[in-house]
């Protein structure tokens, strides 16, 4: 091999490792996170810092780049979630029920979108379930199905598109204060996939 | 899945079979590397220096285009409500539907009262009624650092008031205080924005929650 493909060989590697490496890694720590900016608790990942003055520079990235307005962790904890408990993508061709038991946060709010944010249409016309508008178990357990048709109880319409993302809001200032400070919440709701067609 | 706990000591003992085991699974590799005429050329050619400069300039691209995605982005969502908000003044917002979401992934089943204070000529009072839990009255920069947050209790209102004042070397002096329990909560810009939000229990409640959205208000002080 000559000296000049020598030289072009490794310019090639230079620039492939430099800016593909770094593009994708920056990529990845904004979009998922890593354990330096993010919690996780099975399928549910939060950006403990988003919204305070001292958040790092990739949650302040995450949010910037998502457009999003966030209450600080002190009052608010916002959760996403990607996958069910079992590690798979939820789609909107697949069933799921939403458990919550011993979950008892001050107040909850759970909605699903697509993976940009927007609301599914839907007929019943409902996007999201709220600690006010859910309907519980004579036990205090709660179920949520979310499935793009119909459901008996509480249905969370997934639409008609392909992944979804279900965004669980906690407003509790000792549940968001015990997270922020390295404790494990009690209990989370578990995603568990019932059916897909 | 149970985590099964297992001691250096174990390590150590266990490791000559560890390496034979995955000299066999390379063995079973079709394409052996360092054998084959590229993997020889590449090993002769490529500069390791060359590779551990690329992996330390991949690093100075890693931060900038984090440092970047940051402030590029910065005041997306802040810019998609100045095109809807009037400065300095209470709007509620219509309830959230697919295709009229006033910013991505914001709960749906809320209502929203926002105001885009500009305090380029003064202090902004703004007053409101938080409710419930679920409730929350915030402030917000344009770079989405939230500056002020009052969550809804379970069933007791609050009523809250202050003065957005503007801090900082350009900003113009801050208002004679009405009285000294007038609250002041100090912006380090400019502009931003105040969310009063208020979660809908039903839609009995709608009209009830609508009207109390509407007490709200958000004023320059003269």
């Amino acid at each position: 091999m000559s000296r000049f493909k020598k030289v072009l060989l490794n310019l090639a590697l230079l620039i492939g490792i430099a800016l593909g490496g770094g593009l994708a890694s920056a990529w990845y720590m904004i979009e998922a996170g890593s354990r330096l900016s993010t919690r996780s608790f099975g399928p549910w990942v939060t950006w403990p810092s988003a919204g305070r003055p001292e958040a790092d520079p990739y949650t302040r990235a995450h949010v910037a780049r998502n457009a999003e307005l966030p209450l600080s962790s002190t009052a608010e904890l916002t959760f996403r979630a990607k996958t069910d408990n079992r590690g798979a993508w939820l789609t909107s061709g697949c069933d799921y029920a939403v458990v919550m038991e011993e979950f008892d946060p001050v107040w909850w709010d759970l909605a699903v979108y697509d993976l940009q944010g927007r609301l599914a249409p839907n007929a019943a016309d409902r996007h999201a379930f709220n600690s006010s508008t859910v309907m519980r178990d004579i036990d205090g357990r709660t179920v949520i199905t979310v499935a793009r048709d119909a459901r008996p109880g509480n249905w969370l319409p997934s639409g008609r598109g392909n992944r979804v993302v279900l965004v669980l809001t906690i407003q509790d200032a000792n549940m968001a204060n015990a997270i922020h400070t390295g404790a494990s919440p009690r209990s989370m709701p578990e995603i568990v996939r019932t059916g897909c067609r | 899945m149970p985590v099964k706990e297992i001691s250096l000591d174990a390590l150590r003992q266990r490791l000559p079979q560890l390496l034979s085991h995955g000299q066999r699974q390379l063995a079973k590799l079709p394409f052996r590397f360092r054998e084959s005429q590229l993997g020889a050329t590449i090993t002769r050619w490529v500069s390791w220096r060359m590779v551990a400069a690329a992996v330390l300039l991949g690093g100075i691209v890693h931060i900038g285009a984090t440092f970047i995605a940051a402030l590029s982005a910065t005041g997306q969502a802040y810019r998609q409500l100045a095109d809807r908000l009037p400065p300095n003044s209470m709007t509620v917002l219509p309830l959230q539907a697919p295709g009229r979401q006033i910013l991505p992934f914001l709960p749906p089943d809320m209502l929203y009262a926002m105001c885009r204070y500009d305090l380029s000529g003064g202090s902004v009072a703004v007053s409101a009624g938080v409710l419930d839990a679920g409730w929350a009255l915030s402030l917000h920069t344009p770079d989405g650092r939230n500056l002020y947050v009052l969550p809804g209790q379970p069933q007791r209102r609050v009523d809250v008031s202050f003065v957005i004042v503007p801090t900082g070397p350009d900003a113009p002096p801050p208002p004679r205080r009405e009285s000294p329990a007038d609250t002041q909560i100090a912006s380090p810009t400019l502009d931003g924005v105040a969310i009063l939000r208020a979660p809908i229990r039903g839609l009995a409640w709608m009209a009830e929650t609508e009207a109390v959205l509407r007490t709200a208000r958000c004023t320059p002080v003269n």
